[in-house]
């Protein structure tokens, strides 16, 4: 993963905007939300007074094109109930949602329908393939949708199937196929009118661990290709930080934490995400820049210089700075592209990150305030 | 490490210091009885908790006694809500105490007794008409006194009868203390051991209401003893009051309800008869039309293309035996009477399906308009089929029309039932998948919704098939022609032989109709 290059599209627009989005389920739920605003009840008062749940609870957050965007939580946490509501298959009850510079809860039916066949494909947890329809029709549904013609139809689903490497399965039935190859179906449907944005609601959770990995990494290498934008759902903190340019944490239909893999990992908002991260190993997740601590600290022993000090790049992995404490008593110097040092990473600092405690340094620079 | 590992991990935790309270099963903490209290009042609770604890060290069942609810019976069972087991005791318990009643002040052998007391004061005035008789010199004194001797002999016989019934008495008393013993021993021993199996049911369902709630107490207490007293007051005396057994009817009641209904379908005849008339004529047309098509067509066109049809859906062997069941229909002369059938039929059934599978899918769209509609397909389904012709024939009078609409009535609930129950089924997430890429509600219903529910409709239409063909000899009460009508008569004039042929005509009829829908349903 690319995630310590220079963001793709750098200072891309936001290509999906939530702001302060909430969805209250039951009979009484514009009522409820009134008092909510007013009264800031929580969610047990809501179901006490309202008999109303609160599914999504005063959510933003943008997403830059191209980006990963992983939304993690347990099941019951509301993040299904989020992603359906990017594409409006659920109405906030209130809040604003910006897709691609356009207010979507400002357009009509019509042009809903259109900006989801045209703009966004949706994979789902339990592939939700049409079982009376072959690959191919399933695959190119969202051209039907759009009424292409068929020649079209048949051309564009050989080459999507021959992105997820199904090709030769266009006329077999979903029943015909594994759970690997039905999910991979999915995700070809998705990307047939080569969207925009991919919403991806826990695609690889019914799997097992093994192609589950398969599809992970097929999947990255993929949206590398496609520079897509996606949501990408899943309970699972392993799948979040290995796909994911930044992950949100959700509970009980908030976001509790916003940010990379390393922020969440090394600067965990609370204690029911450090609970989570506790058993993250942080060899692969923590960078030197991570870990390093302002130059000042640096106390070099008697007869060293700095030229004769180790030296690493800012994105160097913790196992590699592992490996280099290994050989050298020396502290390890962090420097730059361009030559400039910019920190130290001491022996202690190096220990404290192993040992999953939290760097006193510059971590929480760019972590978002929990809502 | 995933958060799934850390979960684990803690319900291990959790388990190990479970494991530990089980060695321990007595602790206070581990106590499983702790609520009983709340479950059946304060007062009970030591009680209980022993009886419970009792109970729960046996694998299988523990004898306890309980006698609060052998001397209460149905009274403690329905306090406790167990109304099943209070009826089941409550209605034995009561055929126990009529007995034990009729046999302690029932006086059994009275009506006997009487009824020797009556003989023999009949033969006393015999035999002193006798006397009287031979005194006087009369004719036929021995026949009297004949007849005298006779009712006296009767009478005896009656007395011992009588003296038999009284004897009874005690048997009869005995054997209902007996049986009452063993009923009020079953409950003895079965109260706490129902009673727990309650309480765990009442734990897993969170419930914090106490099990025994005063209105309940009264209104099942009140109405247990009631029936209690009016059944003794009828069996304490040897005539019981009428009014006890006689239910309060009214003829007249009847009269006014039927008349009122009389004058609500004349009204309506009087009223709809312009739409009445279009609904005659619009069935007529389309069974004319059938019947000119059938009629005009040569058989051996119409055989074979029933038979290529038959092959297509469902096989050489179906096609085999359709031909077969054709050429039965045909060597016997059924064959006008086969198409006549099928005319009628296909009008009831096409118009079942046509108007049955939209508001089938009305009813999957709509919980509303389900909840409106399911009683009624019930109640289409459960009136007698012959119950349907009278409003029929008050409202179309006699003919095909009627008959197609009462075979209609008879054969459009399960097309709509099973239409609602198919696209109930479609999985919610194919739909959202559908709508996720853009779809409209009219597409999803189109591409999703109905090719999914196919072969449940496809069900439907074949269940409203043979139901119907079920109706034809019933509609042919009322006039319709067909193959109905030579099973009607072999019914009056008892001709066996032709009656089963006819019948068997039928048969194949929907045998031939079934097998080319199932074949069908299996293709897809």
């Amino acid at each position: 993963m690319n995630r310590n290059a220079p963001p793709r599209d750098a200072d891309a627009e936001a290509v999906i905007s939530l702001n302060s989005v909430w969805k209250v389920f039951g009979a009484r739920s514009e009522e409820a939300m009134a008092a909510i605003q007013k009264e800031n009840l929580t969610k047990p008062e809501v179901l006490a007074r309202f008999n109303c749940v609160v599914g999504i609870a005063d959510v933003s957050f943008s997403i830059r094109r191209g980006e990963i965007f992983c939304i993690m939580g347990l099941s019951g946490s509301g993040k299904s109930t989020l992603v359906r509501h990017i594409n409006r298959l659920i109405e906030p009850t209130a809040g604003s949602i910006t897709l691609l510079g356009r207010d979507v809860m400002a357009l009509s039916g019509r042009e809903v329908r259109e900006l989801r066949a045209n703009r966004m494909g949706m994979v789902f947890q339990h592939m939700a393939l049409m079982p009376h329809r072959s690959v191919r029709d399933n695959v190119t549904f969202p051209l039907e949708v759009q009424k292409k013609p068929k020649s079209e139809r048949w051309a564009i689903s050989q080459r999507t199937l021959a992105m997820v490497n199904l090709e030769g399965y266009e006329d077999h039935m979903p029943a015909q196929l594994s759970g690997g190859m039905r999910q991979r179906v999915g995700i070809a449907r998705a990307l047939a009118s080569r969207p925009d944005i991919l919403l991806m609601d826990e695609p690889f959770s019914a799997l097992d661990p093994l192609i589950r990995r398969q599809l992970q990494d097929q999947f990255l290498a993929l949206s590398r290709r496609l520079n897509q934008t996606t949501v990408f759902i899943t309970h699972d903190l392993d799948e979040a930080i290995r796909l994911g340019d930044r992950i949100a944490i959700m509970k009980d239909g908030r976001i509790v934490q916003i940010g990379t893999a390393e922020d969440i990992v090394s600067n965990p908002a609370d204690d029911y995400i450090a609970a989570f991260v506790n058993d993250i190993s942080t060899l692969s997740i923590l960078h030197a820049e991570g870990v390093m601590e302002p130059l000042e600290k640096l106390e070099l022993p008697a007869g060293t210089d700095m030229a004769s000090l180790p030296c690493v790049a800012p994105d160097c992995p913790l196992d590699q700075l592992v490996a280099l404490a290994a050989e050298t008593e020396n502290p390890i110097i962090v420097s730059d592209e361009t030559g400039k040092t910019i920190g130290v990473v001491t022996r202690t600092a190096l220990l404290n990150a192993i040992g999953g405690r939290n760097a006193p340094t510059n971590g929480s620079a760019n972590k978002e305030a929990p809502v | 490490m995933t958060h799934a590992d850390t979960d684990a991990r803690e319900e291990h935790g959790r388990d190990a210091a479970q494991l530990s309270d089980a060695v321990h099963p007595d602790a206070e903490h581990a106590d499983p009885f702790g609520d009983v209290g709340a479950f059946l009042g304060e007062r009970s609770r030591a009680f209980y908790v022993d009886k419970f604890r009792q109970i729960g060290r046996k694998p299988n069942f523990a004898v306890t006694f309980n006698w609060t609810a052998a001397i209460l019976g149905p009274f403690w069972w329905s306090a406790r809500q167990l109304f099943g087991i209070a009826l089941i005791f409550w209605v034995l318990e009561l055929n126990i105490l009529a007995r034990l009643a009729h046999g302690l002040f029932g006086d059994l052998g009275a009506e006997q007794a009487a009824r020797a007391e009556q003989l023999m004061e009949r033969s006393a005035e015999r035999a002193a008409e006798a006397a009287r008789a031979l005194a006087a010199g009369e004719d036929g004194a021995d026949r009297m006194a004949q007849s005298a001797e006779n009712l006296a002999k009767v009478a005896t016989e009656a007395a011992a009868e009588a003296e038999r019934l009284a004897a009874e008495a005690p048997q009869l008393v005995v054997i209902s203390l007996v049986l009452l013993a063993l009923v009020k021993g079953i409950q003895l021993v079965a109260a706490n051991w129902i009673l727990e199996d309650k309480y765990m049911k009442w734990r897993a369902r969170r419930s914090s209401d106490a099990i025994i709630r005063l209105p309940t107490v009264l209104m099942t207490g009140g109405l247990i003893a009631v029936t209690y007293l009016v059944t003794a007051l009828s069996r304490v005396t040897s005539q019981p009051p009428p009014w006890l057994f006689n239910f309060p009817a009214d003829p007249e009641w009847r009269n006014i309800s039927s008349t009122a209904i009389d004058d609500l379908f004349d009204w309506i005849t009087a009223r709809g008869g312009l739409v009445f008339d279009g609904i005659i004529t619009a069935i007529n047309g389309v069974v004319g039309m059938l019947e000119a098509f059938l009629s005009g067509t040569p058989w051996p066109v119409i055989v074979a293309l029933i038979v290529v049809l038959a092959w297509r859906t469902a096989g050489f062997r179906t096609a085999i035996f359709t031909a077969a069941a054709l050429f039965y229909l045909g060597l016997l002369g059924f064959w006008e009477k086969s198409l006549a059938t099928v005319a009628l039929l296909g009008t009831a059934a096409l118009t079942s399906i046509v108007l049955g599978i939209p508001i089938g899918i009305w009813c999957a769209r709509n919980a509303r308009v389900y909840a409106i509609i399911r009683p009624v397909l019930d109640f289409m389904q459960t009136m007698p089929a012959f119950v349907y012709l009278i409003p029929v024939i008050a409202l179309f009078g006699i003919g095909k029309p009627p008959a197609v609409i009462a075979t209609l009535s008879f054969g459009m609930p399960p097309v709509i039932r099973l239409t609602a129950l198919g696209l109930k089924s479609v999985p919610e997430d194919v739909r959202e998948a559908a709508m996720a890429f853009g779809a409209t509600q009219l597409t999803v219903l189109l591409k999703v919704d109905l090719p999914m529910a196919a072969p449940s409709i496809l069900t439907g239409i074949n269940q409203t098939i043979l139901m119907s063909l079920g109706m034809v000899v019933i509609a042919s009460l009322i006039g319709a022609e067909g193959l109905g009508q030579d099973v009607l008569q072999a019914l009056q004039f008892a001709a066996t032989g032709y009656g089963i042929l006819s019948g068997l005509a039928i048969l194949f009829c929907a045998m031939i109709l079934d097998r080319i829908v199932q074949g069908r349903i299996s293709k897809d």
